[in-house]
């Protein structure tokens, strides 16, 4: 699948919303921007995975939700949570 | 009686002279666009034109390439010349009857084509073609400034937006801030006998700058097997993971990254096609462990370096695996199949990373790996400087290379610039296959360290990698220039 962005930010509200638990309603977009990431991983890299050292642009999208605010990083191939907990998470 | 008789042997030798005259009119040989007169079988001599002195030496290059019709002699070809005030300048020994012809009385070169044209002892005449490689980007008008004209490029429409080969300046980039390829490429142009394996997200073998340097199972060996994969089909190369739609092991470049890491290497050059690599001949090995996404696991990196030392075994050439990724993560198992490939003489060119950090401090593998093969890679901009999201070290990351705005193959027969160390690390595999086309039986040791002094020395690199320079293909292979 090839994301665009309105996708890959459904996408993340959708995660986030499973991982919260709380509905899609109380989530914000507070920021949705064009990105530059250092490698193909999109600087999120998940568990003992390699990944491409190419600059890879993509979008940089900022949730809120009770009160935090969550990072996922997205290109077209993928949308990742950043540093949630300590960890990387491939959505 | 008498008068009869006199009479008689006038008109028999009027006819006697008639008789003569008509002869040699057939064999007259009438040239109709200019009337020239050509006599079978008897050689005519030619005075030459009056030539002025002001213009007996000529020291451009020749005018005209004129090839003479087989039979025609060399001292009629040099009468030829001189009666039309000309002079051979060369002779092209390998095609009977060719030569470089230099006009002494300044004639235009169409002049010159027409007075050769005319000549029945001439197959064809064309004029002396200068040929340069014309950049095409549209902000920037230069040639090859500064660089001998004796030094020809290929000529790849694109390759003068290619500054990692060729830096001219373009888009306000530092000259000659490059890794010599025009030099390099005065002494070899790559070899097929030399494989290249880019590990990757697989190559796409089918583009068209790409086809041809694609290194293929050769016939008489059988296809791969593994104990726990079981028969693999490596035509075009190895893939450890199977593919967005089936399980089929095709190392097809689903991503781009390696495809454009792969036409940094070998791109076909002088094919009048997109780009050039820094090997226009070589043969490239795709081996795909990551996917769509451009990420892959350590296990699947394995799988296929493993690939490439058993067949290494079996007699495949290949001497170089160009590795364009990495993470944080330590592996000793990857450490150990790496050290493998070394044993196997394959050096092993890996990017040093681009979070911008200090390598020494944070390690950043598989180019912190301390092994004798390992050779880690620093990225440059167009102006010869540590591109801002490099990482470098002074005692970890050896050489630098061209990694920013890089343009190179990509997928569905494309081209694209792109930015990382990921892209100056195929410029060292590059250069690294281009020493081994020269120097077949340098071991991998020898070869780490051909690379690592043979650099250009730039202040930018002072203590920021090892080797404190630039990779220069030209002094790499030993070239003169």
């Amino acid at each position: 699948m090839s994301y665009s962005k309105q996708d890959a930010v459904a996408r993340a509200r959708k995660d986030l919303a499973a991982r919260l638990g709380v509905a899609d309603a109380e989530i914000e977009d507070e920021s949705v921007a064009e990105a530059d990431f250092p490698n193909t991983a999109l600087g999120a890299p998940v568990g003992d995975e390699m990944s491409g050292m190419m600059l890879t642009s993509g979008w940089r999208i900022r949730l809120k939700a009770a009160g935090h605010t969550y990072e996922y990083r997205a290109d077209r191939n993928q949308v990742r949570l950043y540093n949630f907990k300590g960890a990387n998470h491939k959505v | 009686m008498r008068r009869n008789y006199t009479v008689h042997l006038a008109l028999a030798a009027m006819l006697i002279l008639l008789a003569l005259i008509a002869g040699q009119v057939r064999r007259w040989d009438w040239h109709s666009s200019n009337f020239e007169v050509r006599v079978e079988k008897k050689r005519e001599t030619f005075e030459p034109r009056d030539v002025p002195r002001a213009l007996e030496s000529n020291t451009g290059e020749p005018e005209v390439l004129v090839r003479f019709k087989p039979g025609v002699s060399e001292e009629r070809i040099q009468a030829i010349a001189a009666r039309l005030n000309d002079r051979v300048e060369d002779e092209i020994e390998s095609v009977e009857g060719l030569v470089a012809v230099d006009d002494m009385d300044g004639e235009s070169v169409s002049e010159v084509v027409r007075d050769y044209s005319a000549l029945a002892e001439v197959e064809y005449v064309e004029a002396n073609e200068t040929i340069r490689v014309e950049p095409m980007a549209e902000d920037f008008g230069q040639s090859f400034a500064g660089y001998p004209e004796e030094l020809n490029g290929p000529n790849d429409p694109r390759l003068g937006e290619q500054w990692g080969l060729i830096n001219t300046g373009q888009r306000e980039g530092k000259a000659k801030a490059d890794i010599s390829a025009l030099g390099a490429w005065s002494k070899t142009h790559g070899s097929e006998r030399v494989v290249v394996a880019v590990l990757d997200s697989g190559v796409d073998y089918t583009h068209q700058d790409l086809v041809n340097n694609i290194w293929h199972r050769p016939a008489d060996m059988e296809m791969y097997f593994d104990p726990q994969l079981g028969v693999v089909d490596d035509e075009y190369g190895f893939s450890a993971i199977g593919s967005e739609t089936d399980d089929a092991r095709d190392p097809m470049d689903e991503n781009g990254h390696g495809t454009h890491c792969a036409g940094i290497i070998g791109a076909e050059g002088d094919n009048n096609e997109g780009i050039a690599g820094v090997n226009w001949t070589v043969e490239i090995m795709p081996l795909k462990f990551m996917g769509k996404g451009g990420f892959g696991s350590t296990k699947d990196a394995i799988e296929a370096i493993n690939y490439v030392i058993q067949r290494k075994r079996e007699g495949v050439n290949v001497r170089v695996i160009s590795a364009s990724w990495g993470s944080r993560q330590k592996s000793r198992a990857l450490e150990d199949v790496i050290r493998k490939a070394g044993e196997a003489d394959i050096l092993f060119v890996a990017a040093s990373g681009n979070d911008s950090e200090n390598a020494d401090r944070t390690p950043h593998y598989p180019a912190n790996y301390q092994l004798p093969n390992v050779l880690s890679v620093a990225a440059l901009d167009r102006r010869d400087q540590l591109a801002s999201f490099s990482n470098y070290g002074a005692k970890n990351v050896h050489v630098a290379a061209p990694g920013k705005e890089i343009l190179s193959t990509w997928l569905n027969g494309g081209y694209e610039e792109h930015s990382g160390t990921s892209m100056a690390t195929p410029f060292v595999a590059g250069v690294a296959a281009l020493v081994l086309s020269v120097e077949p039986n340098l071991s991998v040791k020898e070869l780490r360290a051909r690379l690592i002094e043979s650099v250009d020395k730039l202040d930018a690199l002072q203590g920021k990698v090892a080797s404190g320079g630039r990779i220069n293909a030209a002094r790499a292979v030993g070239a003169t220039r």
